[in-house]
């Protein structure tokens, strides 16, 4: 097996999802992550995890299906849904992600809202990148950051996917860097 | 300050999990506990700077658990929660000391506005802690410096004083250390948070006093071109302390006995009564009882000041303290001056217990200070202390003090034919002080 195929992270769209917003994605985890990806439907379905009391799907036993059914050359897989996610303690949540762990998941259900209309395509597609990068983050050891623009720094709320950037802060990126040259070492 | 120390604490394993699992992600330092009595026992053995607590659960409740981390470690936040819904009960844990509650499932936004809230006041209630501390630590070091009786005496009375709002009135000679008596009255009085404002009343002209103490409203005279707050105003919820009292002239103490009974002011040319929320500290060198026989200070407010008095003791009444005082200053000048001068001499030490110091403890601690940036050695000799040079000049007549001393104790020794004991004790000393004079003035048993 070749290393590039062992860094591969995976896209993988479950449900109908924009193949634009998948792309933009792609390239850009490609860019922060220096790594090649794919993007490849694992899940047909997420019923497994639905709650119907609440009318949402429980993000952390669908992250456990994803590790299990992630290929073998995966290093990362990050899930993109528009179905609504939550975590039991919470009425909601953007996404979530395995901390140091393989996989992670993404919502688009709720990076629509509080849009203009005339920036609505573009603006959605930006929060989509952002939550994508910072979800893939945790997966290597990235915690919450305090810096009001990094990438990693939590959101509380669609205005502050809106207000931080799509960059690392150089301390996220320290470590970011240190954690891929770990996993580069472990494979070798 | 480190990470922040989380326990949650829930009976039902997918709660625990997913909230554990988020703090982690917002990097906070997690720890989990399946029920209260297991939150208890790791409480006991580890700080935790929060506890999330569900109240609901098998065994030992949550309100329980809130009790015990209430009395085991005050420190601690607890935050509660609730899949029932019950403001009722969570009123009641709030009541006992919770620090919030939520709702399950809460909003992301709420548990996260919430944990800041209480991280940044554990910062801020360290930072005051620490800055209380330093202030504490200073306070100690710089003012209130003695063993000797009298002043451990003192010390014990403001300890007594200090916790009650009761106006104290400080007497004693210029330098004794009246305003460092009474900022530790107010550092260990409950407005200690509270500001601490100083007025000299014989430094401030008569014709500003009053807008100096009162303030002036916009436009009241020619020059008030803002409004300004005065020193009385400035004291609200602290400590006012007046310092040579006996100084402030008759219509200012009319106006000031005014306040201390209605407890309002108004500024210089308001009309909006301000509330007076303050401690009184007052000081003078004076004889109050005196001036209020020479007409010169009003009886009413000196009943009214004269509520708690204690005096400062002069220096010359504990020379027990000199060395220590002597001492605490050559570290700090010498630090301050960066000099390495750090010690005294013998002889200067024996010259300063002999001295009166008129001027007490500030001309003590202008002696050495002056002794420290003149000093050619790492010891401060008797050359370089100005006022016992001064001194050996002789005073009227030619004979000073040293002189008349040394002269009074050869005649004491004569009298009682060289018998040591005898002579200290007519000379009211005991008998390694006369040794020490006898080294001093090299006195020798004539042969």
């Amino acid at each position: 097996m070749s290393s590039s195929l062992e860094k591969r992270i995976l896209i993988s769209p479950i449900g109908s999802q924009d193949e634009e917003v998948l792309l933009l994605i792609s390239t850009a985890v490609q860019t922060f992550f220096g790594c090649e990806t794919g993007i490849l439907p694992v899940l047909d379905n997420i019923d497994f995890a639905i709650d119907f009391k609440r009318n949402q799907y429980h993000s952390t036993v669908i992250l456990d299906r994803l590790s299990e059914l992630a290929p073998r050359d995966t290093l990362k897989i990050l899930a993109v849904t528009g179905f609504d996610l939550f975590i039991p303690i919470f009425t909601y949540v953007f996404g979530e992600a395995q901390l140091g762990g393989k996989a992670c998941i993404i919502s688009t259900h709720r990076l629509s809202r509080d849009l203009p209309s005339m920036e609505w395509e573009e603006g959605f597609k930006k929060r989509a990148v952002k939550e994508a990068l910072h979800e893939l983050g945790h997966t290597f050891k990235l915690t919450h950051c305090k810096e009001k623009h990094c990438i990693m720094r939590y959101s509380r709320s669609i205005e502050d996917v809106d207000n931080k950037s799509r960059e690392f802060c150089r301390y996220c990126r320290q470590l970011l860097d240190d954690e891929m040259g770990a996993v580069e070492a472990f494979k070798s | 300050m480190g990470t922040t120390r989380v326990l949650v604490v829930d009976d039902e394993l997918i709660m625990r999990e997913s909230l554990a699992g988020w703090l982690e992600r917002d990097g906070y330092e997690v720890e989990k506990a399946a029920s209260g009595e297991e939150a208890l026992e790791k409480s006991k053995s580890s700080k935790y700077d929060i506890l999330i607590v569900d109240i609901k659960m098998e065994g030992m409740s949550g309100l329980d658990l809130l009790k015990h981390v209430n009395e085991n470690d005050p420190e601690a936040a607890v935050i509660m929660i609730t899949a029932y819904g019950s403001i009722s009960t969570a009123i009641e844990a709030m009541k006992n000391g919770a620090c919030d509650y939520l709702l399950k499932p809460f909003d992301p936004n709420e548990l996260g506005i919430i944990i800041e809230k209480i991280t940044e006041g554990q910062a801020q209630a360290r930072e005051n802690l620490f800055l209380r501390q330093q202030h504490k630590d200073r306070t100690r070091f710089e003012s209130m410096i003695g063993q000797s009786k009298s002043m451990q005496d003192v010390f014990d009375l403001i300890q007594d004083v200090a916790p009650s709002n009761s106006t104290v009135l400080i007497t004693g000679e210029t330098g004794t250390g009246k305003g460092l008596a009474a900022k530790a009255i107010h550092a260990n009085s409950s407005r200690s948070n509270g500001p601490f404002v100083m007025v000299n009343c014989g430094a401030i002209p008569e014709h500003l006093m009053e807008s100096e103490l009162f303030g002036y409203q916009k436009g009241a005279f020619t020059d008030a071109k803002e409004t300004k707050k005065g020193r009385l105003e400035m004291a609200h919820g602290g400590t006012l302390f007046l310092d040579e009292i006996g100084e402030i002239g008759m219509r200012m103490q009319i106006d000031l006995l005014r306040v201390l009974e209605d407890r309002v002011l108004y500024r210089v040319g308001g009309t909006q009564p301000i509330e007076a929320d303050f401690r009184i500290i007052a000081a003078t060198n004076k004889n109050l009882e005196e001036e209020i026989k020479e007409k010169r200070f009003r009886k009413d407010l000196y009943y009214r000041i004269n509520v708690i008095t204690f005096k400062m003791p002069p220096l010359r009444e504990r020379k027990d303290d000199i060395f220590l005082i002597a001492d605490h200053f050559l570290n700090r000048f010498s630090q301050e001056t960066n000099k390495q001068v750090d010690k005294i001499s013998r002889e200067a030490m024996d010259e300063m217990m002999l001295y009166d110091w008129p001027g007490n403890v500030r001309e003590l601690q202008n002696a050495i200070e002056r002794g420290v940036v003149i000093s050619k050695n790492r010891t401060l000799g008797p050359e370089d202390l100005p006022i016992l040079c001064s001194e050996k000049k002789g005073g009227p007549g030619g004979r000073s003090l040293r002189n008349m001393e040394k002269e009074h104790i050869e005649d004491i020794l004569q009298e009682n034919k060289w018998n040591i004991s005898r002579s200290a004790k007519v000379l009211g000393i005991d008998r390694s002080t006369l040794y020490n004079k006898l080294k001093l003035y090299n006195i020798e048993k004539p042969s």
